[in-house]
C-alpha cells in the first residue's frame, strides 16, 4: 500500500501504531501464519507428519506442477478469469457505485443499498445454482429465447469461460460497488462543479476529477474482486462445466478426492505467490498513476 | 450456539480453553453421516434408540468430506471412532493406516446374516447397504430402455446425458472403470477408458448425484449415470426410470471401518452391528431407498424388483477394483482433466 | 446526472436482482426439483425451513456469528488499517500482503490448515473456534476498505486538531473516526456477509451437530434439490432488507457511504 503511505507525516507515533496492530497481529500469526506455515512445510514434505511417522523432505509436489504444462496452463486460465472479472465488476460496478454515493433521496440510498446487499446474502452456493438455473437448456434464458421464437435450439451457455465470468462477476460486484461508493462518497462534489464552472463538459469533469480521486476504491475494489474470483471455485465447477478448469478446482480435488495434502498445498502456495506479485504489481503501477492518493 | 461469555471470551483474545477430554467424552460415540432424507431418519429414529440403548450419545459429523479430517488429526487421537463412507475412500485412508481392515466379527453377530459381498476382499470394512449404479432415464424423452452400458455413448444423447467431474466422485469413476470393460479388456484397461471419455463429450459433468438427479426431474437432460436410490425415490413425482444394464450394476456401497487408535472400540463395534440389525436395515431400506446387506429380509411389495435383495439380484452387482484405482487416480486424472478441458 | 446514467444504471439494476427474483421465485414452486418456469405456487417449503430444527437452529447460529465477526473484524482490522496507514511502521507493504493473504488462499486450505492447528492443540471444534477462524478471514475485508477511505482523508484536519492541543485520544474520537466511518461501516458489512456466507472455512471447523446454514445448505443439496434452499436463501434476503434498514434507523446511511 505504498500508495496510502508514501505521503505526508505520520498522525500517530510508533509505539501506539504497533499497539493497535497487535491484536490483528497476533490473530494472524496464530490463527493464520502458523496452520499457513504448517502447509508450507506439508508441500515439500513426502507425507503429512500427523500420520507418517517420519516424512522425508521432497520437491516432488512442486516438480509435477513444473514439469506439467497442464498446471501452468490453469494457473493461467485462473488469473485470466480473476482478470475478466474485475473488470466487468468495475464496469458494472462504477455506475451504481456512482448513484449511491451521490443519490440525494434517503429513500433511493436505502433501497439501492439493498439491492447491492440481496445478492450477498443470498449465498454463494445459492447464487451459483441461480446462475445454473439461468443458464440451462431449459433456464430462464432459453426458455425466454424459445418463447420469444427467437432460438430453435437452446443455446449452451455451461461450460464457456463467458458465461462463468458474468456470473462471478454477479457474485462479486457487491464488494466493488460498496469500496467505490465509500470512496466516491468522500469526493467532494464541489470540485466538479468547479471544473464545469470553468468550462468543462460534464464528462471531461467526471473524467478529468472524479474518476482519478476514487482510484483509492477502484484500487481496493479491484483486489477485493480479484483475489476472491481466483480462489472461487463453486461457480467454475457448476457453471464451467468441468471445461473451465482453475486452480482452486484442483485444489479441493486434491483435498476432497484424492487426499493428496502436500500437492493441494503446494497448489495453494503456487496460487497465493503469483496473486501476491500481481497484487504488488498492480499497486506499483496504480501508485504512479496520476490521480491516485 | 454462541452465549455472550464465548463471545466476550473470544472477543478477549483467549481461546476457548481446550474441552475436557475424558470424563465428559468416555461416552460419546463420534461417527459420520449423510444428511438429507439419510440423516432425517437417522436422528429422528435410530440414534435415540441406540443412545437409549447403550447408555451413550452419537455424535454425527455430517459436514463432508470426512477423510481429509481424519488425516489431520493426529495418530491416536482419531477425530472419529466410525468412519461411514463410500467403499473407494475406505481404501484410501486404509493404505495410510488409519482404519482397521475389518471389524473384529466376533463383536458384531449380525454380520454372519449378511450377504458375502459385505466383507467381500474388495471392501475394507463392512457393507452396510448398497446402491446400484446404473441408467436412469425419462421415459417421456427416450423410446427404450437402455440395455447396455454402451446405450449412453449413443449419438442421439449428445448433450443430453449426464455424468460426474472424474477426479471428484466416486460415480464418474466408476463409470471410466465400467467403459474400460465395455469398450476393452476389463476395468483396468486405461487406453480403453480413455477413448471411451473422448467419445462421451459432449456431456454434462456434475461434482455431485444431487446435479445429475436434479437434471433429470426437471427434464433438462434424458439420461444419467445414477444410482437407483435416487431413481427410485423421485418416480411418484416425474417419469424417470432406472436401467440395470447386462453388463452388470456398479455397487455404490455405504462402508463403515473402525478407526485405528479408537478409544471407544467396543462401542463402535456396537453400534456397526446395531446398523446392520433387521430394524435399521429395514427402515433405512424402505425410507431412503438403500439395498440392505442382510439376506434375511422381506421387504414390503413397493421395494421387491426393485431394491437388490433376492440371491440373483444381488449376483448383477459389479464390486469395483477401488484399491487399483486409487493407486492409478493422479495418472487417471492427469489424463482425464485433460480430455475435458475445452 | 443525465436520463443514460438512469439507463444505464437501470440495466445494471436488474442484472444484479434478476438472480435473486429467480430465487424467490423458485422458493414458491410447488415441484421438489429446479425448473423453469414453475408449475403453481405453494408456501411448503417456507414451511419446510421454519419447522426445521436444523435449519432454524443453523440459521441463528450464522446470525450469531455473523454479528459476532462484523464486531471484532470491525475492531480488530481498523485498528490495523490506522497502524499502517498512519504510522509508518517498517514493512507495511509486507504486513498488507500478509493481511490480504487469506482472501487469495483457496479457503478450503485456510480451512484445513486451521483444522489442523486445532486438532493438534488438542482444542476441539467450536463456535468459538469458529469465530475466530471467520475473523481472521474477515479481517482483510475490513482493512481494504478502511485503507481506501484513509487514503482520501484530510490529514490536515488531524493535524489541526492535534496543533490546536486535542489528545490524541479526541483527535481520534473527533476527527479520524468519523472520517473512517464509511469505511469502517462498509468493512463490518462485509465481515457480517462473509461469515454469514463462509463456506470453506467453516466446512472444517464446524462441530458436528452445530452446523451454520451454508454447511447445512450445502449438507442438503448434496441430497435434495428441492425449493428448501431457495426459501431459506429467500429469509436471508430478507435479512439483507432488515440490515439496511437497521444500519439506516440507527447510524444512517447517510453517514455511512458519505461524510
Amino acid at each position: 500500500m505504498a500508495a496510502v503511505t508514501a505521503h505526508g507525516a505520520p498522525t500517530l507515533p510508533r509505539s501506539s501504531a504497533w499497539l493497535l496492530l497487535t491484536p490483528a497481529l497476533a490473530m494472524f500469526i496464530l490463527f493464520f501464519a502458523v496452520p499457513f506455515l504448517t502447509m508450507a512445510t506439508m508441500s515439500v514434505l513426502s507425507g503429512n507428519p500427523m500420520v507418517v511417522p517420519n516424512p522425508r523432505f521432497t520437491t516432488r509436489h512442486f516438480e509435477r506442477i513444473l514439469d506439467d504444462v497442464y498446471y501452468l496452463e490453469t494457473l493461467w486460465i485462473t488469473v485470466r478469469l480473476g482478470l475478466s472479472t474485475t473488470i466487468v465488476s468495475l464496469l458494472i460496478g462504477y455506475p451504481l457505485a456512482l448513484w449511491l454515493a451521490r443519490a440525494r433521496s434517503r429513500t433511493t440510498r436505502t433501497l439501492l443499498m439493498m439491492a447491492v446487499l440481496a445478492p450477498m446474502m443470498m449465498g454463494l452456493v445459492v447464487r451459483t445454482y441461480a446462475w445454473l438455473a439461468m443458464y440451462s437448456n431449459r433456464g430462464v434464458i432459453n426458455g425466454s429465447l424459445a418463447w420469444l421464437g427467437l432460438t430453435d435450439e437452446p443455446i449452451q451457455f455451461l461450460g464457456s469461460e463467458a458465461a462463468v465470468v458474468v456470473a462471478l462477476a454477479h457474485i462479486y460486484v457487491p464488494f466493488m460497488i460498496l469500496t467505490l461508493s465509500g470512496v466516491i462518497a468522500r469526493i467532494d462534489t464541489r470540485l466538479e462543479e468547479a471544473a464545469r464552472g470553468l468550462g468543462a463538459s460534464s464528462a471531461a469533469a467526471f473524467l478529468q476529477v472524479t474518476l482519478p480521486l476514487s482510484m483509492p476504491g477502484i484500487l481496493a475494489g479491484s483486489l477485493l474482486v480479484f483475489a476472491l474470483a481466483i480462489s472461487a471455485y463453486v461457480t467454475p465447477i457448476v457453471i464451467g462445466n468441468y471445461n473451465i478448469q482453475t486452480l482452486p478446482m484442483l485444489v479441493y480435488q486434491q483435498i476432497s478426492s484424492s487426499f493428496n495434502l502436500g500437492f493441494a498445498a503446494a497448489l495453494g502456495i503456487v496460487l497465493l505467490i503469483v496473486a501476491l506479485l500481481l497484487v504488488g504489481a498492480y499497486n506499483r503501477v496504480m501508485a504512479r498513476a496520476p490521480g491516485a492518493a | 450456539m454462541l452465549n455472550r461469555r464465548t463471545l466476550l471470551g473470544a472477543a478477549a483474545g483467549t481461546l476457548a480453553m481446550p474441552t475436557l477430554l475424558g470424563a465428559q467424552e468416555a461416552n460419546t460415540l463420534r461417527i459420520t453421516g449423510w444428511g438429507g432424507a439419510w440423516g432425517e431418519v437417522m436422528r429422528s429414529k435410530h440414534i435415540p434408540t441406540f443412545e437409549k440403548a447403550h447408555n451413550c450419545t452419537v455424535e454425527v459429523d455430517t459436514a463432508f468430506p470426512f477423510v481429509p479430517k481424519l488425516l489431520a488429526s493426529p495418530r491416536g487421537r482419531p477425530v472419529y471412532d466410525v468412519l461411514h463412507t463410500n467403499s473407494n475412500e475406505q481404501w484410501s485412508v486404509f493404505e495410510q493406516g488409519l482404519v482397521e481392515r475389518r471389524p473384529d466379527l466376533k463383536l458384531v453377530p449380525n454380520a454372519a446374516k449378511t450377504y458375502p459381498y459385505a466383507t467381500s476382499d474388495s471392501i475394507v470394512g463392512i457393507v452396510i447397504f448398497t446402491s446400484a449404479i446404473g441408467l436412469a432415464w425419462r421415459k417421456d424423452r427416450i423410446q427404450a430402455a437402455p440395455a447396455s452400458w454402451k446405450d449412453f455413448w449413443k449419438p442421439e444423447y449428445a448433450g443430453k446425458r449426464a455424468s460426474y467431474v472424474i477426479p471428484a466422485n466416486s460415480l464418474g469413476q466408476a463409470l471410466f472403470m465400467m467403459a474400460g470393460k465395455v469398450y476393452g479388456k476389463g476395468f483396468k484397461d486405461l487406453d480403453a477408458s480413455f477413448k471411451a471419455m473422448e467419445a462421451v463429450k459432449p456431456v454434462r459433468l456434475f461434482d455431485f448425484t444431487g446435479g445429475a438427479e436434479n437434471a433429470i426431474l426437471a427434464g433438462e437432460l434424458d439420461i444419467a449415470v445414477l444410482h437407483d436410490t435416487a431413481a427410485y425415490r423421485n418416480q411418484d413425482k416425474v417419469p424417470v426410470e432406472f436401467a440395470a444394464p447386462s453388463e452388470g450394476v456398479m455397487a455404490l456401497e455405504q462402508v463403515l471401518s473402525v478407526t485405528t487408535g479408537t478409544p471407544k472400540k467396543a462401542l463402535a463395534h456396537e453400534w456397526i452391528n446395531f446398523m446392520l440389525s433387521q430394524e435399521v436395515q429395514r427402515s433405512m431400506a424402505e425410507t431412503v431407498w438403500y439395498s440392505p446387506v442382510r439376506s434375511d429380509l422381506t421387504l414390503a411389495e413397493k421395494y421387491r424388483g426393485k431394491l437388490l435383495t433376492t440371491p440373483e439380484q444381488v449376483a448383477t452387482l459389479v464390486q469395483m477394483p477401488w484399491q487399483w484405482y486409487n493407486e492409478n487416480k493422479d495418472r487417471i486424472d492427469d489424463r482425464v482433466n485433460r480430455i475435458f478441458r475445452g | 446526472m443525465g436520463r443514460w446514467f438512469y439507463v444505464l444504471n437501470g440495466l445494471i439494476l436488474a442484472f444484479l436482482l434478476l438472480p435473486v427474483a429467480i430465487v424467490i421465485l423458485f422458493a414458491l414452486n410447488p415441484e421438489p426439483f429446479i425448473a423453469f418456469p414453475p408449475s403453481g405456487f405453494s408456501l411448503r417449503w417456507y414451511d419446510k425451513f421454519l419447522h426445521s430444527r436444523d435449519f432454524m437452529h443453523a440459521f441463528m447460529l450464522s446470525l450469531e456469528l455473523g454479528v459476532g465477526t462484523a464486531l471484532l473484524a470491525g475492531c480488530i482490522g481498523t485498528a490495523a488499517a490506522l497502524a499502517i496507514a498512519r504510522g509508518n511502521l517498517p514493512g507495511s507493504g509486507f504486513l498488507t500482503a500478509l493481511f490480504l493473504s487469506p482472501l487469495v488462499l483457496p479457503g478450503l486450505l485456510t480451512g484445513f490448515a486451521m483444522f489442523q492447528l486445532v486438532m493438534v492443540l488438542g482444542i476441539g471444534r467450536s463456535s468459538s473456534v469458529l469465530l475466530v477462524g471467520h475473523t481472521v478471514v474477515a479481517i482483510p475485508y475490513v482493512m481494504r476498505t478502511v485503507l481506501a477511505v484513509l487514503a482520501n482523508a484530510d490529514r490536515s484536519i488531524e493535524e489541526a486538531a492535534r496543533g490546536l492541543g486535542a489528545s490524541p485520544a479526541t483527535v481520534f474520537r473527533e476527527v479520524t473516526l468519523p472520517l473512517i466511518r464509511p469505511g469502517v461501516i462498509a468493512g463490518c458489512m462485509f465481515a457480517f456477509i462473509t461469515s454469514f456466507d463462509q463456506f470453506p472455512v467453516s466446512l472444517f471447523l464446524v462441530a458436528p451437530g452445530e452446523e451454520t446454514l451454508p454447511i447445512a445448505m450445502f449438507n442438503y443439496l448434496r441430497f435434495d434439490f428441492d425449493g428448501t434452499i431457495a426459501a431459506a436463501s429467500t429469509v436471508s434476503i430478507l435479512l439483507a432488507v432488515l440490515l439496511v434498514l437497521a444500519i439506516e434507523r440507527t447510524v444512517g446511511l447517510q453517514n455511512s457511504t458519505r461524510l
